[in-house]
């Protein structure tokens, strides 16, 4: 069960992590479901926390979409974290919002940008009663 | 900033509110800024501006009997509704309405695949089911058709369809209002509906005949204000065993007048799928010296971009050609393009493209088996859905205006020459140049493509988009050339290009809404259709 109090833990905790790629999700708290890095931005290959499934992706959110999160956020609960580009962000957290899940953090990191596009950490975390319950 | 429905106060609307959730229970009703914020359109070149048009609140019924008492609720409270299926429709609006204060009726709770007919191809849809829903009943089940679906395939069947989106596959699926058969309609007064043989009890080919009898109002649903569509049906293409490409280019700029009376015939003769123009110069426009001459004033001779042409040693056109069907259907349909091509434009060329049964590896849906370089989007040309077109999307995204022109060669070359000198005064990207080719989306028509980015903390930049936008569809409209599809701030703008005898059409249609809507509950002002409520404030 995804509650008030873990939204904000989970909101608060991006800041205190820093800019960089380095141990990005190395603090992060118990109950992240799952990580996804987007290796157009160099350092997404090598990050990785073992506690945790990561998915990797170059962009395009279709497989992960089809392969996870479709079927994933029907059900109640499932907290994501990710450092994507900003477009992919748009595209998940437009898909997260469908199922009744928000953007409860995020943060530009300090990375080159890809093809113009900022480098952000999020967390994707339930809100509606419907998925949090 | 909170908005509240017209003519009411914080009180009036409270009261609203409170009826609502009495229908769909508190967890479905939303409203206040943050719950808001997913229903605003996040491509509006107005955006954070006093012209942003937002929604007051939200309600997502679970079923029809609810959508029909909402529909009431918002009757009896006068507070318009603005049906959203899966609310994706960015560059046209996304899911925003066309009047300060509406409440999003959204749809995604009614997602059932009611059935998927493989013997007879059609689907019955409800509106909350997306593309990538639909794909994925029909693969789990291992059903043998194919669905044609945008690109990208978040947006619903229903929600696509009703503003009259496109595909890539064969001309009478890629058209998707062309495409259904059937609907059901919840009405201004909260009855319900049904078109064509749905009409009947006890028919068994509401998905096969879309008239029934006597006049078919479906139509008015497309773009429409007067119902919110529940189900809707839609023809399927049976599966095709094998897939097969070709490219054929040209070498002259006039050469595009015969090439595009072919690609008709082949189109129209259901011979070929989508067909992909391109000008092989395009790359040629990272030279100053020839983006000048595409994009000069009055547009370049013919003999200069032979010149040009000639001088790069590249074509001037090209079409990628797409065949569906049995192999040696699509082997033999391809030698005839070829012959009667090359048979009558000198110096034409062909080439052979990949092809392969179906259905497709992932290797072959990524497209990196075409022996050359295309503009065909592999998933969406075979009914994948994806979300991979999200890669063009640039800034803040984008706003769209789609001019329809006639399928004709030099129809192409005035439409670049005029759109193209009317776009000079404005800092963007050269859409429309000597070198553009036609969209062939819909399936007896081209279109071109205006859709400057907008950029949320650039006010100066959108504002500049949002005055271009406004100047290409009156221009557009002097020559004949009409929008297919607007976002609401520019339906008036485009519905009023559509004013043959003094706007008889939009008056025919505002005397209908008057009818049956006179209090505009159903999405005022979608289409350019304004009841008499607020027709007067809408157009002063």
């Amino acid at each position: 069960m995804t509650t008030r109090r873990d939204m904000l833990k989970w909101g608060a905790v991006l800041p205190a992590l820093g800019t960089g790629w380095h141990g990005a999700f190395a603090a992060a708290p118990q109950g992240l479901d799952a990580l996804v890095l987007d290796t157009r931005y160099p350092g997404a290959l090598d990050l990785a926390d073992a506690s945790m499934p990561v998915w990797r992706f170059a962009g395009d959110v279709t497989p992960l979409w089809t392969g996870h999160l479709s079927a994933r956020w029907k059900e109640p609960g499932h907290v994501l974290g990710g450092i994507t580009g900003s477009d992919a962000l748009f595209v998940l957290e437009t898909l997260a919002e469908h199922r009744g899940r928000r953007v409860v953090s995020r943060l530009a990191l300090d990375l080159p940008r890809v093809n113009g596009v900022q480098a952000y950490r999020w967390i994707i975390a339930p809100h509606h009663p419907s998925v949090t319950a | 900033m909170s908005v509240l429905p017209p003519d009411h106060d914080e009180a009036a609307f409270a009261a609203y509110v409170a009826d609502l959730r009495g229908v769909v229970g508190d967890d479905w009703v939303w409203s206040g800024d943050n719950d808001m914020f997913p229903y605003r359109d996040s491509f509006s070149p107005v955006w954070n501006t006093p012209e942003e048009i937002q929604a007051s609140s939200a309600v997502a019924p679970a079923d029809v009997d609810q959508v029909q008492e909402v529909v009431r609720v918002a009757g009896r409270h006068r507070v318009p509704l603005h049906p959203i299926s899966t609310g994706k429709n960015f560059g046209y609006g996304g899911p925003s309405p066309n009047v300060p204060g509406s409440t999003v009726l959204d749809l995604k709770r009614l997602d059932r695949v009611i059935e998927v007919n493989e013997a007879r191809n059609y689907c019955l849809v409800e509106p909350g089911v997306s593309y990538f829903d639909l794909y994925q009943h029909i693969q789990q089940r291992g059903l043998k058709v194919m669905i044609d679906c945008p690109d990208p395939g978040w947006g619903s069947p229903v929600g696509n369809a009703l503003d009259r989106g496109v595909g890539y596959t064969m001309p009478h699926f890629r058209d998707h209002f062309g495409a259904h058969c059937g609907m059901e309609v919840v009405l201004p007064d909260g009855e319900l509906m049904r078109t064509g043989m749905g009409a009947m009890p006890g028919s068994g080919s509401w998905q096969e005949y879309p008239y029934g009898f006597g006049p078919d109002p479906a139509g008015l649903f497309a773009q429409g204000n007067f119902g919110v569509v529940t189900k809707m049906g839609f023809r399927l293409m049976p599966q095709p065993d094998y897939y097969r490409t070709g490219l054929i280019r040209v070498p002259r700029r006039r050469d595009l007048i015969k090439l595009v009376q072919h690609a008709n015939y082949l189109s129209d003769a259901g011979m070929v799928s989508e067909i992909r123009y391109a000008s092989p110069l395009s790359p040629l426009q990272r030279q100053p010296e020839f983006a000048a001459l595409v994009t000069k004033m009055g547009g370049p001779s013919d003999a200069e971009m032979d010149a040009a042409a000639a001088a790069a040693g590249l074509h001037s056109w090209a079409i990628d050609l797409q065949f569906l069907g049995p192999e040696a259907a699509t082997a033999a349909q391809w030698e005839y393009a070829k012959d009667r091509i090359l048979s009558d434009i000198p110096r034409a060329e062909a080439l052979d493209g990949d092809h392969f049964a179906l259905p497709a590896t992932e290797e072959q849906l990524e497209n990196r088996t075409q022996p050359y370089p295309t503009a065909i989007r592999r998933k969406g040309a075979l009914g994948v859905p994806s979300l991979g077109i999200w890669e063009i999307v640039r800034d803040d995204g984008h706003v769209g205006f789609f001019p329809v022109l006639p399928r004709d060669g030099e129809a192409v070359f005035e439409m670049q020459r005029v759109l193209g000198d009317a776009s000079r005064e404005y800092p963007l990207p050269p859409y429309f140049s000597a070198i553009t080719a036609p969209l062939f989306w819909h399936s007896f028509t081209f279109q071109m493509v205006f859709a400057p980015s907008v950029r949320h903390a650039d006010p100066e930049h959108n504002a500049m988009v949002h005055r271009a936008m406004k100047h290409m569809v009156a221009v557009a409209a002097e020559h004949g050339w009409g929008d297919y599809r607007a976002a609401p701030i520019y339906q008036d703008d485009v519905s009023a290009s559509y004013s043959f005898n003094n706007h008889q059409l939009r008056r025919f249609l505002e005397a209908m809404k008057d009818a049956v809507d006179p209090d505009g509950i159903i999405a005022p002002g979608r289409g350019g259709v304004w009841p008499r409520r607020f027709r007067d404030r809408s157009r002063t």
